[in-house]
């Protein structure tokens, strides 16, 4: 089992966690919007439950939830140690499929960074 | 292991109460006594889910007790956020059983509609993992996430989980404990405010103030416990593979239909969590009471009304009888008993076979309760 953000112990059994790394990209498990948001929070405020490789399942807030459906491919970052999703746009995902098919080590993280960085920048982190 | 039976069931009419905590699980107490014709318990189970929160009391247990004259009884509270009501039967069954006691009280409560909205959401939001937390995970937005997946997975729609609505408010205008007594229509269910999309308000339960009370003991008398199981899940919704079903209300099923030696097949009629009116349909199929992917069919059919074949939330539910978190576990039991020895006036049913099904947290503390009458 592969859990974020990390933890001693495996919520299942009584085993010691390692530490790993994973692509930034993975598929929407599901996602909501919620319109009356905790205190210290903006109203819409979209939140998602994003799936990476391994298995791994990560709550992510979003810019938007427009487009965007359960399965959806995504790209994952951490700003400000909050991690956000963005929808990827088409040869986004063809870079994904072509590192899937070769190998290009860490090229999905380069990836979801500029893809996150051209919807993050300049708005607040929440 | 001891037969324990429910000799007598009380509570109060659920709502915005003025009066404090104490006073409401007191007159819950007070009528489960009178029921079953005991002036004092040889030992009492309290349960209450924060109430050092939510109206400032701790040491709680002693607290109870000493407000209702029993000061001297012993009394343990127990807590497993908002099923505390169910784990508490738990506690006074398994102290019967046990033979530690012969009769046993157990009473639940909670006091909130007093304090402001967001701060309650915030103080029923503690039961969620911290991590989720931080990124603004309320109730409703969990429930939220687990509904849109039910919805891709199962061909649930928006019309059946708002007929969940509409059958449990139709109950509760029948019950006079309830808090909403008034009939919805499926347009108003999905015209009323979004909270946590696809989730708006008439999908989720109210604030309710109230108490509940049972007594339990192991002389052949009213209600019989037949069975009565517990299932747990990990505190982080993120971590479960998958959201469209509750692992912790599947094993507490199957727990609960070992002891008792038969399964769903018998049940007449039951009581189910329905906090977000889609986990009322995700129930059904988790206890087993409708075949997978057949709930919603059921719903909009009428299966699950009050003259259909497999009665759900005669009492109006948590959606509508309403929500007093450690008392809504045993204000189900409550009805179920009602309802089994025909003092369920206005919405009496036919049946020998009740079952109870509560969710603490986010399902991660769940319970199964399978009572009979011989």
């Amino acid at each position: 089992m592969i859990v974020a953000p990390p933890a001693s112990y495996c919520p299942r059994h009584p085993a010691r966690m390692l530490p790993t790394e994973l692509p930034g990209a993975g598929e929407i498990v599901s996602f909501t919007t919620l319109h009356s948001p905790p205190e210290g929070f903006k109203s819409p405020l979209h939140i998602a439950i994003v799936e990476l490789e391994g298995g791994a399942r990560f709550v992510c807030h979003g810019a938007e939830t427009r487009g965007l459906k359960i399965g959806s491919t995504v790209a994952i970052e951490a700003v400000n140690n909050v991690y956000y999703f963005s929808s990827l746009g088409a040869l986004d995902r063809a870079r994904i499929f072509w590192r899937r098919a070769g190998r290009a080590g860490d090229r999905v993280n380069a990836i979801a960074r500029s893809v996150v960085k051209r919807v993050w920048t300049g708005t607040s982190s929440g | 292991m001891r037969d324990v039976w429910i000799s007598g069931a009380g509570m109060t009419a659920i709502g915005r109460r003025t009066e404090p905590l104490q006073s409401l699980m007191a007159e819950a107490a007070l009528s489960a006594l009178l029921m079953a014709e005991r002036e004092r318990p040889d030992a009492i189970v309290v349960a209450a889910m924060n109430p050092e929160e939510f109206v400032g009391d701790g040491n709680f247990a002693s607290n109870v007790a000493t407000h209702m004259g029993f000061a001297e009884v012993p009394t343990v509270r127990i807590e497993t956020a908002t099923s505390s009501g169910a784990a508490a039967l738990y506690a006074g069954f398994a102290e019967v059983a046990a033979g530690l006691h012969r009769t046993v009280l157990v009473v639940g409560g909670e006091k909130m509609t007093h304090l402001a909205t967001p701060r309650v959401s915030e103080l029923i939001g503690r039961s969620i993992d911290p991590y989720e937390r931080l990124y603004g995970a309320t109730m409703p937005a969990l429930a939220g996430l687990i509904t849109r997946a039910l919805m891709a997975r199962n061909a649930v729609g928006l019309r059946e989980i708002a007929q969940v609505a509409v059958k449990n408010h139709a109950n509760a205008a029948k019950n006079p404990y309830a808090h909403y007594r008034q009939p919805i229509t499926i347009e108003d269910v999905m015209t009323s405010r979004m909270v946590a999309d696809p989730l708006r308000l008439l999908h989720c339960c109210p604030i309710s103030d109230g108490g509940a009370a049972v007594v339990l003991t192991s002389d052949r008398i009213g209600v019989r416990i037949a069975g009565i199981g517990q299932g747990t899940d990990t505190l982080a919704v993120r971590h479960r593979q998958n959201l469209t079903s509750f692992r912790a209300t599947q094993v507490a099923a199957r727990v609960a239909f070992a002891m008792a030696g038969f399964g769903p097949e018998r049940v007449d009629f039951a009581e189910l969590h329905d906090a977000f009116t889609p986990f009322e349909l995700i129930a059904l199929e988790d206890i087993g009471l409708i075949p997978v992917g057949k709930a919603s069919r059921a719903t909009l059919d009428g299966e699950t009304a009050l003259d259909g074949r497999l009665p759900i939330n005669p009492s109006g539910g948590l959606k509508a009888r309403g929500h007093p978190l450690a008392a809504t576990g045993l204000a189900q039991i409550v009805e179920c008993v009602w309802q089994l020895l025909g003092r369920a006036e206005g919405r009496q049913l036919e049946g020998h076979t009740a079952l109870a099904h509560s969710i603490g947290g986010l399902a991660t503390n769940n319970w199964v309760t399978v009572l009979e009458r011989l």
